[in-house]
């Protein structure tokens, strides 16, 4: 193997053909984006950057070294395994003998196609368009209330907006659990968030232009209107490739794909296992593609999965998956701390200071 | 060419993906930030990785 493509500029993308070289791999790697900026975190956009506090730039990832050849600009359209080709949309096909999938995800969308408003909050240039029309809002509604749609909502209170957060099941729940996301949402009402839970779900009302979201009849109108809906993995360009895809593209534990094919982060689905679209999950994931395209197996046991959030004050560190958990089994609180601990295998701190190590440890210990 | 792998003030929260990648480079301690570690190998490839996987971009590499 002498040519190694990873398409994608994701997190996952970037460990991916970082890991590459840790482990020796001297061949060429090309890494394909399809954004203009040089890989960045995401994480953030919805925080210090849609705010304002931070700039843009303070989300670069330090550089590859310069033995990876970065294209940005340049998005993968289709894929032929048969020739080992990627196709681009700016240039000739892109041959490889060792594949990397890292496309990652894009946000999902609730309006249809040809109609304008709705603002979603994935990449830099979505948090650049989100950020330009709340200096010109009052009010602000956000569609989900999951982790990434919540911290909009602090974002946006600090802002001094008002702001309405509507969702078809109570604030956080399927994500952090009862107890959890009980914390955050008191935070997030002392704040002076309108919560609004609408089982019946919400629909985007307009023709060209969002005019305002349909809240089971009754119509929710805002200065801005943003979904934190989910993401969809970015696989599109993979359709007719033969490869097997289920949402995301299907890989084992390994990350392994097909022949000299891997897949990492947000775009890939775990048989079995599914998707975890953290951070964390994502780099762990790429480091396991990367050695199994080399042919080594290091999908060993590892430790409980981990993400956190920051909104309204409040920081929840989560090892492991609490919801579903029910109550703790053990809870620890200090003044404004908690630290939490499930025995099916899940830890959390609340503004509590405990490396994050030491954290996953607990949620795995019997 | 020397590498130098600098922490940017202010920013590290402590979720420890660097040290989980790099132990014998960063430590998050019972504070919860990260340190680097005195002796650390800067230029090594798996310090460069680690420092590429901060969530919140807290580590700079210099050169």
């Amino acid at each position: 193997m002498r040519r190694v493509v990873v398409v994608g500029g994701s997190i996952a993308a970037v460990t991916a053909a970082s890991w590459l070289r840790v482990r020796g791999f001297d061949g060429t790697i090309t890494l394909l984006s399809a954004e203009k900026e040089q890989p960045y975190t995401r994480v953030p956009l919805s925080k210090t950057v849609l705010s304002g506090e931070a700039t843009d730039a303070s989300t670069a990832l330090p550089p590859l070294d310069d033995s990876v050849v970065v294209r940005l600009g340049t998005r993968a359209v289709s894929l032929d395994t048969t020739a080992r080709r990627v196709n681009v949309d700016n240039g000739d096909p892109v041959p490889y003998d060792g594949l990397v999938i890292a496309t990652g995800g894009r946000a999902r969308r609730l309006s249809p196609p040809g109609m304008s408003g709705e603002r979603v909050l994935r990449t830099l240039a979505d948090c650049v368009a989100l950020r330009e029309d709340l200096t010109r809002a009052r009010t602000v509604l956000v569609v989900g209330a999951g982790l990434l749609g919540m911290e909009i909502a602090s974002t946006c209170r600090t802002l001094g907006l008002e702001v309405t957060v509507v969702d078809r099941e109570p604030p956080l729940r399927r994500v952090l659990g009862p107890v959890l996301a009980e914390v955050v949402t008191d935070a997030a009402r002392k704040h002076g968030v309108s919560l609004r839970t609408v089982p019946g779900g919400v629909r985007l009302v307009g023709s060209r232009t969002l005019e305002g979201v349909d809240a089971d009849g009754e119509l929710l109108t805002a200065d801005v209107v943003v979904s934190a809906v989910g993401d969809v993995p970015a696989v599109d360009w993979l359709t007719g490739s033969g490869l097997c895809l289920d949402r995301g593209v299907v890989t084992d534990s390994r990350g392994r794909v097909a022949d000299h094919i891997v897949a990492a982060g947000d775009a890939a689905v775990v048989r079995g296992s599914g998707r975890r679209p953290h951070w964390t999950n994502a780099v762990e994931q790429a480091r396991v593609a990367a050695d199994a395209l080399l042919g080594e197996d290091t999908s060993g046991a590892s430790l409980p999965s981990y993400f956190w959030t920051n909104q309204f004050g409040v920081e929840v560190k989560v090892a492991g998956e609490p919801a579903g958990l029910g109550e703790p089994d053990q809870a620890e609180a200090a003044a404004g701390s908690m630290l939490l601990r499930w025995s099916g295998g899940a830890a959390a701190t609340v503004n509590h200071t405990m490396p994050v190590r030491k954290l996953r440890q607990l949620a795995s210990a019997p | 060419m020397t590498v130098s792998i600098e922490l940017i003030p202010g920013r590290c929260e402590g979720h420890g993906v660097c040290e989980a990648i790099a132990p014998e480079v960063f430590q998050v301690d019972d504070d919860g930030m990260v340190h680097l570690l005195p002796g650390g190998d800067h230029e090594d490839a798996t310090a460069l990785a680690a420092a590429r996987s901060c969530p919140v971009a807290a580590l700079r590499a210099t050169s």
